[in-house]
């Protein structure tokens, strides 16, 4: 019983809270993708240090999902309030779930898409944009996600 | 304007001339042969490929020894590194100074010197490595305190030098005792191996010999003068002699690095000649007439002419003739004006137009700029930009790449700008101005907004394609394959508006019926490329499926929207960190500073990739899937790309 009257009366604010957490987790997405790139990275960086740059922005572009993500999550910060209704809050937390999946997944594909576009800039490096470009059309899909997130954040205001 | 008209050209030249002939040529510049052995015709009439003559071997022997010295040397020539070096760039030169500089240079005794100095070098490693090797096998034998220059020619006695395991000796001391004159010496252990010195009289040295073999020795003959240590001493002094000598030939080396410039020159001068040289492979002859063919621009034809004439002192044939519209091998050179061509980068990336295409960089680069300005959408980040560029356009000395992509940016700052302006939006906020739209309210005015820039960047595609498609005369085509989209896409949106905004009703009737007529024409003549009736309706039935293609399109605008805002959001989420350590004090304000530097640096160069990315990936599927096809071959100029310098 207790805790029903918990959830109702204090609900609001912590499913918010969870929706920080959610939009969060396109970071876990970046941060695996940022990674593998680095890897495929350094081993170009041993035979060619010079490529060190352009390199930088291939292992760049799986980054952006978790800033995605962290505005989203300063957007709903924004948002909350110690009183706010649990039907709010819950409506935040659904929020912030497209930019926090599709995040996620995506930075991991955009990661791998741009690992592969590190042996163009190896063996092609004239040709080295095309692996950006490649890279960027997963991008997409992430962009619409967040699209939807901050439509869904800025839609309300309670 | 756009792809340069060429003029084919075919020539006749005695052999003789064909070195003065081909050296002018590459003066000139804008000349592009065609490889005439692939013309089975011609090789049928009895002409001969043009073999590379020998002189190529000859070329390609001095640019490996420039290469050599350059390999060589570069590593000890200091440049200008960072700002200053990229303010002072890369020497340029003309064609004809270069060719003046570098027949100044004689390179040879540079290159000489510079090998026999090499020759030292691997000398003193090689004695070096030598010294080292023994070195280390008589470290082992340090404990040894005889002279081993006699060692071995002992009068009565018999010496044995050499290595058994370590676990034999207990068993050897214990067989050694059968021996009556023998002496033994352990004079290192270490963990495998014992060092042993015996000796014994001649007559027990056989008996002494197989009690060591038994136990696994290993013979080690020692050679030298004095001691072992005293043999360690000298090999130390002279491996010291060595680096030393080493060092002063490596100083003699770097003297020699003062040449790296002309070396420079002269390298490039001989890929140039390589070149020329390697030309040759695309002409026919007979015996003493060569048959060269190739493009050049229309506008050029007449320098091309006067340079024939000039450099055929006998008779030739030279035949011109403007290049034919449909002509697939006609090689593709842009030219565009100062706005645009800095945009023919995009173009390049993609694909070259074919001939009888028109040249998508004019008219792709008003929709860049708009949409990059858009994306990026700072005053401040453009500010940052234009400024940028302009001190790097004014200031340091850039090759012509490097100029073109310096003020592509240079232009794009200023759309930044004014797009930043509209948003209202400064570093992120950090200066509040007043704008025309407020992107964290009115995102949906910007959605609306980018819909309708996507909406006039695929109509102005669709209307490229009518041109195209009349400028050929197929009027037919022009109506089915745009005409009738045109009125299905109009016809539809209009219609759906409808639904939405209250507007007469005469609107949405005339919207349907628009609709239904293109449709329906899209239904009953864009498949007519298939055989049979029923075939072509249902590939008209497919077409009209494509649609769907331009709902996918138009979400895609929404990234003008979404880039715009994520940019601006990240900056004033930056601003909001800055904010709160402004409060905590001295020590914040000092992180603040770092954290707002850092941060809004970070953030435009992100922003920037983005938008530069994002915007290609609208020209390229968006704006070119709906009229560009490209496949050009590029027109090579009759020059080596230069490594060191900046060719005129």
């Amino acid at each position: 019983m207790a805790f029903s009257e918990l959830l109702v009366n204090h609900g609001g604010v912590v499913f918010a809270a969870f929706g920080v957490a959610v939009a969060m987790l396109s970071g876990i997405g970046s941060a695996i993708g940022v990674g593998i790139v680095g890897q495929a990275a350094s081993g170009l960086i041993i035979e060619e240090p010079e490529k060190f740059g352009r390199s930088l922005v291939l292992q760049l572009l799986p980054g952006t999902q978790g800033l995605y993500g962290f505005v989203i999550s300063l957007l709903v910060l924004g948002k909350m309030t110690l009183d706010m209704s649990l039907a709010n809050g819950l409506y935040l937390l659904f929020a912030c779930m497209p930019v926090g999946i599709v995040g996620w997944f995506s930075a991991i594909a955009q990661g791998k898409t741009a690992a592969a576009g590190i042996s163009i800039l190896a063996k092609n490096e004239e040709h080295s944009t095309k692996g950006i470009i490649y890279a960027v059309m997963v991008e997409t899909y992430a962009l619409l996600a967040f699209v939807m997130s901050l439509i869904l954040v800025n839609a309300i205001s309670f | 304007m756009a792809i340069v008209k060429m003029s084919k050209f075919s020539l006749f030249a005695f052999d003789s001339e064909m070195e003065d002939l081909l050296h002018e040529l590459q003066k000139f510049e804008y000349v592009h042969f065609v490889n005439l052995e692939e013309e089975e015709e011609l090789i049928e009439e009895g002409l001969e490929a043009v073999s590379v003559p020998e002189s190529i071997v000859e070329v390609n022997e001095e640019i490996s020894k420039v290469r050599y010295g350059l390999d060589l040397l570069s590593q000890y020539y200091e440049r200008s590194t960072g700002i200053k070096g990229m303010i002072e760039g890369k020497t340029t030169l003309a064609f004809e100074e270069l060719e003046k500089k570098a027949l100044e240079f004689d390179y040879h005794p540079v290159y000489d010197k510079l090998r026999s100095l090499a020759g030292e070098i691997s000398k003193y490693d090689e004695e070096a490595g030598r010294l080292n090797t023994r070195k280390e096998e008589l470290k082992n034998w340090q404990g040894l305190e005889y002279p081993l220059k006699d060692l071995y020619s002992l009068k009565q006695a018999q010496v044995f030098t050499g290595i058994l395991p370590a676990k034999m000796k207990d068993k050897l001391e214990e067989e050694l005792l059968e021996l009556e004159y023998v002496y033994f010496e352990v004079v290192k252990e270490d963990n495998k191996n014992l060092y042993i010195f015996a000796l014994t009289s001649k007559d027990e040295g056989e008996k002494l010999n197989e009690i060591l073999r038994i136990n696994a020795f290993s013979n080690i003959v020692l050679e030298g003068e004095g001691t072992p240590k005293e043999e360690l001493n000298t090999i130390e002094e002279r491996l010291k002699a060595l680096k030393a000598e080493k060092e002063k030939t490596i100083e003699k080396v770097k003297e020699l690095a003062v040449y790296v410039p002309e070396l420079e020159v002269l390298y490039e001068y001989l890929m140039n000649k390589k070149l020329r040289v390697a030309a040759n492979e695309n002409f026919l002859k007979t015996e003493k007439v060569n048959v060269i063919e190739g493009y050049v621009p229309t506008e050029k034809v007449d320098e091309f002419t006067k340079i024939i004439q000039k450099t055929q002192k006998n008779a030739y044939y030279l035949e011109v003739h403007d290049a034919e519209e449909d002509d697939p091998n006609v090689p593709i050179l842009l030219k565009n004006s100062k706005f645009a061509e800095t945009f023919e980068s995009l173009t390049h990336m993609y694909a070259l137009p074919k001939y009888n295409e028109i040249d998508p960089t004019p008219l792709l680069a008003p929709f860049y700029l708009t949409f990059f300005g858009m994306m990026v959408a700072d005053a401040g980040y453009g500010l940052i930009m234009v400024i940028g560029c302009f001190i790097a356009l004014k200031v340091a000395n850039l090759s012509e790449s490097q100029e073109k992509f310096i003020r592509f940016f240079y232009y794009l700052g200023y759309s930044t700008i004014v797009w930043g302006l509209i948003y209202g939006s400064v570093l992120g906020g950090l200066i509040p101005i007043p704008g025309l739209i407020d992107p964290a309210t009115e995102y949906q005015r910007l959605l609306i907004m980018s819909i309708v820039f996507g909406l006039i960047h695929l109509y102005f595609a669709l209307g490229i394609k009518v041109y195209m498609l009349i400028k050929d005369g197929q009027y037919l085509d022009a109506l089915f394959d745009v005409g009738f989209w045109y009125m299905a896409l109009s016809g539809g949106i209009v219609f759906l508006l409808t639904m939405v905004v209250p507007l007469p009703a005469i609107v949405k009737t005339i919207s349907k019926v628009v609709l239904i007529i293109g449709a329906a024409g899209i239904v009953l003549t864009n498949g007519r490329s298939a055989q049979s009736t029923p075939g072509k309706l249902v590939a008209g039935l497919y077409e009209l499926y494509g649609i769907s293609g331009y709902v996918g399109d138009f979400v895609s605008y929404s990234r003008l929207m979404a880039l715009g805002l994520s940019g601006g959001f990240i900056a004033s989420s930056i601003n909001m960190i800055v904010d709160m350590l402004f409060d905590a004090g001295v020590v914040g304000i000092v992180g603040g500073i770092v954290v707002f530097v850092g941060g809004q640096l970070f953030n435009i160069f992100l922003s920037l990739l983005g938008a530069y990315v994002h915007t290609i990936r609208l020209t390229y599927v968006e704006f070119f899937g709906k009229f560009y096809e490209g496949g050009g071959k590029a027109f090579n100029i009759f020059r080596s790309k230069p490594k060191y310098i900046n060719l005129k």
